[in-house]
């Protein structure tokens, strides 16, 4: 009887781990699959990703309280960050509300409440990443990013010098200053190209907590 | 045909939940979140199972989501932990209904056991891969966010579990994997509001082991003239206390350490 209940869970216990293994495997590779090939700009207050990724509950209220909904959700082929908020500055960026209603309704702390003036926040940074189809540095009287922009005549400032093509006009050519620039992406939204000339990127090297405290 | 008054109240809560979820669609603002973590207005609450991992996660809680758990603990605690899983979880009752439908009675069910090993799993998880592993798969989630958000690719987890408890195994998801399930196991194993019933009435008809979700807890007790279901798996869904027609289940209180 007694050696009967001791055979009993050795005959039944590997099916389960075996069981339980693949399980988990195959979430960790569906889960890792998606991971790491993309940087995605998350709302204000947003601390560090690693830590980002393990305080953020997936339970979407930032996105819930956003008055753009600017804050869409992680989809399944972003991996690990499916379920947490990201901006896609395209679609709606972010504008900044005065009273942060995102990271007063975290939770959790994945918003930092430390963050109070939004300009402060760290998101990320535009960059002019398409300068030869930049249409103020063709020499175009474009410059509409520099006008959309929260932060005017600090994140973006306009630049004037000689085209040389022409040899008697001016270029103004706006840019970026990586220190005013909170990464919300107005200027990525506003830019008039189909394909912007200005977006938002990752602030290299990735501060500690991702806002200028 | 004779309505189930438990059952039918059951169904109503658990749609009235769905709808709250889905009010952040509506553009209503007194609720905000999902079953991880809410607001209803201003009472903040958080799942126990949640706070857990970014208690391992990050060796710190928040007091937003150490008094929301607490809230939540006191609950379950009192009304029996699977109450959650019996009348709030919207994945719950979709498997619900699935299985209202005639032929998932024919297949076999899965030890109610797995779910402490899924819970354990999970843990384990969330630790060596650095996130919340069940609130990054959570079905629950999941599909709280497709309320809201609209339908994602993501909700392949819940077509999964539909089409396993249509051909596979009868109600395996909720009976035997979900670890937020084998969590609230574990807490309503203590609780004070429980099912009992009169030896005295009963015929031993057994209609309310066909309409029970977790018969193998309902049938030994009924066997053992123990007059009270003692287990944590039961949701306290009162389907058998609906359908007993000799009136012998009802909701009774015990005293949780005396067994």
């Amino acid at each position: 009887m007694s050696a009967n209940n001791v055979k009993q869970p050795q005959k039944n216990l590997p099916t389960g781990v075996k069981g339980a293994l693949v399980g988990a495997g195959a979430s960790c590779l569906v889960l890792k699959a998606g991971s790491g090939y993309g940087w995605m700009l998350r709302p204000p207050g947003a601390v560090a990703e690693d830590d980002f990724l393990k305080k953020c509950l997936r339970c979407g209220r930032c996105a819930h309280v956003c008055p753009y909904d600017a804050v869409k959700m992680g989809k399944l082929s972003d991996g690990l960050a499916i379920g947490t908020p990201v901006i896609v500055p395209r679609e709606m960026p972010c504008y900044l509300c005065s009273d942060l209603p995102c990271v007063k309704a975290c939770p959790s702390g994945a918003l930092d409440p430390e963050l109070k003036d939004p300009l402060k926040t760290r998101m990320g940074t535009a960059v002019i990443s398409e300068r030869e189809e930049c249409l103020s540095i063709k020499g175009l009287r474009c410059e509409v990013c520099y006008r959309a922009c929260p932060v005017i005549d600090k994140a973006i400032t306009v630049e004037n010098y000689l085209n040389v093509k022409t040899g008697r006009h001016a270029i103004f050519e706006p840019v970026v200053h990586k220190k005013d620039c909170t990464g919300c992406g107005i200027c990525e939204k506003a830019c008039v190209l189909e394909r912007p000339a200005i977006v938002v990127q990752p602030l290299q090297p990735p501060t500690e907590s991702w806002y200028e405290s | 045909m004779k309505v189930n008054r438990w059952t039918t109240g059951r169904r109503c809560v658990q749609i009235l939940m769905l709808l709250l979820l889905a009010t952040p669609a509506f553009g209503w603002t007194f609720f905000e979140g999902n079953l991880g973590a809410a607001a209803i207005v201003g009472l903040q609450l958080s799942d126990p199972l949640a706070a857990l991992q970014i208690l391992l996660l990050t060796g710190t809680l928040t007091a937003t989501m150490l008094s929301g758990t607490a809230i939540v603990l006191v609950f379950y605690a009192l009304l029996g932990g699977r109450v959650f899983c019996g009348w709030v979880c919207p994945v719950h009752l979709i498997t619900d209904l699935v299985d209202l439908l005639p032929w998932p009675k024919r297949l076999s069910s899965w030890s109610l056991e797995w779910k402490t090993t899924a819970l354990i799993v999970t843990v384990i998880m969330t630790i060596i891969l650095g996130i919340p592993v069940f609130e990054t798969v959570s079905p629950i989630g999941i599909t709280a966010r497709a309320l809201t958000f609209g339908v994602s690719s993501s909700l392949i987890i819940i077509v999964l579990i539909v089409i396993a408890e249509l051909v596979l195994v009868r109600r395996v998801w909720c009976r035997s994997l979900c670890p937020l399930g084998g969590f609230y196991y574990q807490l309503g194993r203590f609780s004070p509001l429980v099912v009992a019933y009169d030896t005295t009435k009963c015929t031993h008809c057994g209609e309310c082991q066909r309409v029970c979700f977790v018969p193998e807890v309902l049938a030994p007790s009924l066997k053992s003239q123990r007059n009270m279901v003692h287990s944590g798996e039961c949701t306290r869904c009162g389907a058998c206390v609906g359908i007993c027609p000799e009136k012998a289940l009802d909701f009774a209180l015990r005293n949780p350490f005396e067994r």
